[in-house]
């Protein structure tokens, strides 16, 4: 193993290159900005292009442009920019085109915008939710394969955290599948003679297939996105559940710290489990379902008011009672630093839930 | 307090003055402008309650809090489009914006433009200091070619922006130029801007000690002004240096040049109009400098007279009044075939 130390911005950034990433665009935004920074280092090395974007409107577009070509691209940005894109980000979907898109949120408040999208119409995303930088590494590298394997734009969601920590890294160099690209802009005709389009409003030119039949187009992209959700594999990151009478749920970051309040509580005889969504679409229900299934309660715990405690419920289906024992925790600065995002503060609250 | 109404103000800059904590960089131009707003805030107004701030996001835009007025801090870019409303709404109230390069320029540039276009009633400050200060020093749309930041570490290669001359392009009815640095000179333009009716656009050169120091040195700084300062003055003929010696004419090829003016001869120069109807020629003096770094006016470029947005939207409504009678929420309500239903 070469380990080296790296900041988390940083580790992903060079985690996107690793992965075939030759094309970014972002605006810059706290806390993403330095993963935008890295991007403009280090890219020009590997023959890519990054681009400072006049706003993260112009940055998905510049990514959806250069995806469109088969070039491996990503956009990214914080919550509000990720707004922004919403529309983009709902047609390039529709678009069947893969694009990987980061959110260094601050705080967890973005859970909904991330796992239900904020766009219009019938499509979903693949989203990833990394606890660390080690693992973020190997999501971003995820990413990428699964952003190919199924032609639809993958979210990486991170946080403030995870932008900046530094950690040791050990990169793998990544085994990389062959895509097809077959339906790229590519500047050839593939010997059909027939002129390519990349459209949300359908893939073909003249009438021939689907033609500009929004009926076909959107029924083909919906048995698409059926196709993926029951086709991607959940993770779950699950442990202490032997025996657990509570069992609690968090993701991303604070995963980190509630696995450790866990631990702890776990030292001292205290009966709790702990579970962890990886993939927060689609949602590793059956995991989940199964970690909490001789639980008395389920906890869970998220920095924010209560949003991924609806797809625990719907995971446990009144098997047990779901508390939430998390809640905005944000400084003064609203980057996303939580002041209870402490072992302490989460073990009382977990000692909470065992008197009830 | 005791505020008067119309009749003249009992107003004086304290009352300007909020009590919020002001969080820029020691050193930071913003400051400057602050003092200077404040300051001939009670020429603008008699009542604080009858001015409303508006900015987006960035250093800059940080600004309403520091005013005892109405204010509204936003989203990144947005500020005219909010702006706009307000003042469609309530015609009667006093509306500046604040905003920076990059809120302004890159995110809002769409904004900006149709604001100008419309002229709305609206003051538009654009804080230049070429650089986004509130994210740590990226380049913005007005940072010079070849800019290495963080962002573009092997120098930036978008041409910049030159805001008076995308101002003038979008039809705004007044555009000048200002320094943080000279009082003077900006309460003089921001009072001019107040008093003009439509869209008032006022780029101000400020500058940003912390990402972007001395960007405006050359033509801001005590060393240089007087070679780099073309002071444009309404019918005057434009005379700038340090002696007064250089001018500006039309050259014969569609457009102006710097030339000496004993060489030149006065009676050659161009009098600067700021109501000239047709912007071609503010156009081309916005152009005589392609960055702060050479000869470059400050002053009005331009100040004419159109019909400002809010009043004509006033004058549709009183006419729609006159054709369709006043009208009445229940008669909407039940107009066209209606249906008793058992
Ligand atoms: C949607 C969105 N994207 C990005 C940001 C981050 N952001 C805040 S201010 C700013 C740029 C500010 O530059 P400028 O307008 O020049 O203001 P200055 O700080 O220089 O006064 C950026 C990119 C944001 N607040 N919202
Ligand atoms: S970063 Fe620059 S613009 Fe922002 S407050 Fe500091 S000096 Fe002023
Ligand atoms: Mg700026």
């Amino acid at each position: 193993m070469t380990a080296r130390l790296l900041e988390g911005s940083e580790a992903i950034a060079e985690a996107m290159i690793g992965a075939g990433c030759r094309f970014f665009a972002g605006y810059p935004m706290t806390p993403f900005t330095e993963v935008l920074e890295h991007m403009a280092r280090l890219l020009p090395g590997v023959d890519g292009v990054c681009m400072n974007a006049e706003s993260e409107l112009e940055a998905i577009g510049m990514a959806w442009g250069a995806a469109a070509t088969g070039t491996p691209a990503a956009t990214g940005s914080t919550g509000q920019g990720l707004s922004l894109m919403q529309e983009s980000l709902a047609e390039i979907t529709l678009a069947r085109l893969p694009l990987v898109v980061l959110n260094m949120a601050r705080a967890q408040g973005d859970y909904f915008q991330a796992t239900r999208g904020g766009g219009h119409g019938d499509y979903r995303h693949i989203v990833l939710a990394p606890i660390d930088v080690p693992e973020a590494v190997e999501l971003v590298s995820l990413a990428f394969d699964l952003t190919f394997r199924w032609r639809n734009p993958v979210l990486v969601f991170g946080d403030y955290y995870l932008a900046h920590t530094a950690q040791s890294v050990d990169f793998r160099p990544p085994a990389r599948a062959d895509h097809d690209l077959g339906w790229a802009l590519d500047g050839r005709s593939g010997g059909s003679g027939q002129a390519k389009l990349v459209s949300p409003l359908g893939g073909f030119k003249r009438k021939d297939q689907s033609g500009y039949n929004l009926a076909t187009h959107y029924a083909s992209c919906a048995a698409a996105t059926a196709e993926m959700v029951a086709g991607v594999t959940p993770l779950a990151d699950v442990g202490f559940i032997d025996h657990a009478e509570v069992v609690v749920v968090a993701f991303g970051t604070p995963g980190r710290y509630v696995r450790a309040a866990v631990r702890a509580l776990r030292a001292d005889g205290v009966p709790v489990g702990y579970v962890r969504p990886v993939t927060l679409f689609p949602f590793p229900s059956e995991a989940v379902a199964r970690a909490c299934e001789g639980a008395r309660r389920v906890a869970v715990y998220e920095n924010n008011q209560g949003q991924m405690i609806d797809d625990v419920r719907l995971a446990v289906l009144g098997r047990s009672p779901v508390d939430f024992i998390g809640g905005l925790s944000l400084d003064s600065s609203g980057f996303g630093i939580a002041p209870d995002l402490d072992v302490q503060v989460l073990r009382a609250r977990i000692e909470e839930v065992f008197t009830k | 307090m005791a505020e008067q109404n119309g009749g003249g103000s009992v107003l004086t800059k304290k009352e300007f003055v909020s009590d919020q904590e002001v969080r820029w960089c020691p050193g930071c131009g913003d400051y400057a402008i602050l003092s200077a707003v404040q300051g001939m805030m009670p020429d603008v107004v008699d009542k604080r309650e009858n001015m409303v701030f508006i900015s987006g996001i960035g250093c800059s835009s940080r600004f309403p809090y520091y005013m005892n007025t109405y204010g509204m801090h936003s989203i990144h870019g947005r500020a005219p489009a909010i702006a706009t409303g307000l003042a469609t709404a309530r015609p009667d109230l006093t509306v500046w914006v604040i905003t920076g390069d990059g809120d302004g320029l890159s995110i809002g540039g769409n904004h900006l433009i149709h604001a100008m276009r419309r002229n709305v009633n609206l003051v538009i400050l654009l804080f230049n200091n070429q650089i986004y200060g509130l994210t740590k020093g990226q380049y913005s749309p007005t940072s010079e070619i070849g800019k290495v930041t963080k962002s573009t570490p092997f120098g930036s290669l978008d041409r910049p922006f030159n805001p008076v001359a995308l101002a003038l392009g979008a039809e705004a009815t007044f555009v000048a130029r200002s320094l943080d640095v000279d009082r003077q000179h900006l309460t003089s333009v921001l009072k001019a801007a107040a008093a003009h009716r439509g869209t008032s656009f006022v780029e101000i050169y400020q500058n940003c000690n912390i990402f972007n120091d001395g960007a405006f040195d050359l033509v801001a700084g005590k060393e240089h002004k007087t070679e780099n300062q073309i002071r444009l003055e309404h019918e005057k003929p434009i005379r700038f240096g340090a002696n007064n010696e250089k001018g500006i004419r039309l050259s014969g090829r569609a457009s102006v040049e710097i030339v000496d003016v004993e060489q030149a001869g006065e009676e050659n120069l161009i009098v600067h109009d700021v109501h000239r109807e047709d912007p071609a020629l503010a156009f081309m003096l916005a152009h005589i400098a392609t960055g702060p770094t050479m000869p470059t006016p400050i002053g009005i470029f331009r100040d004419v007279d159109r019909p400002v947005y809010g009043e004509e939207m006033e004058r549709q409504l009183s006419v729609a009044r006159e054709k369709l009678g006043v009208g009445s929420v229940e008669k909407l309500l039940t107009s066209g075939d209606t249906w008793e239903v058992a």
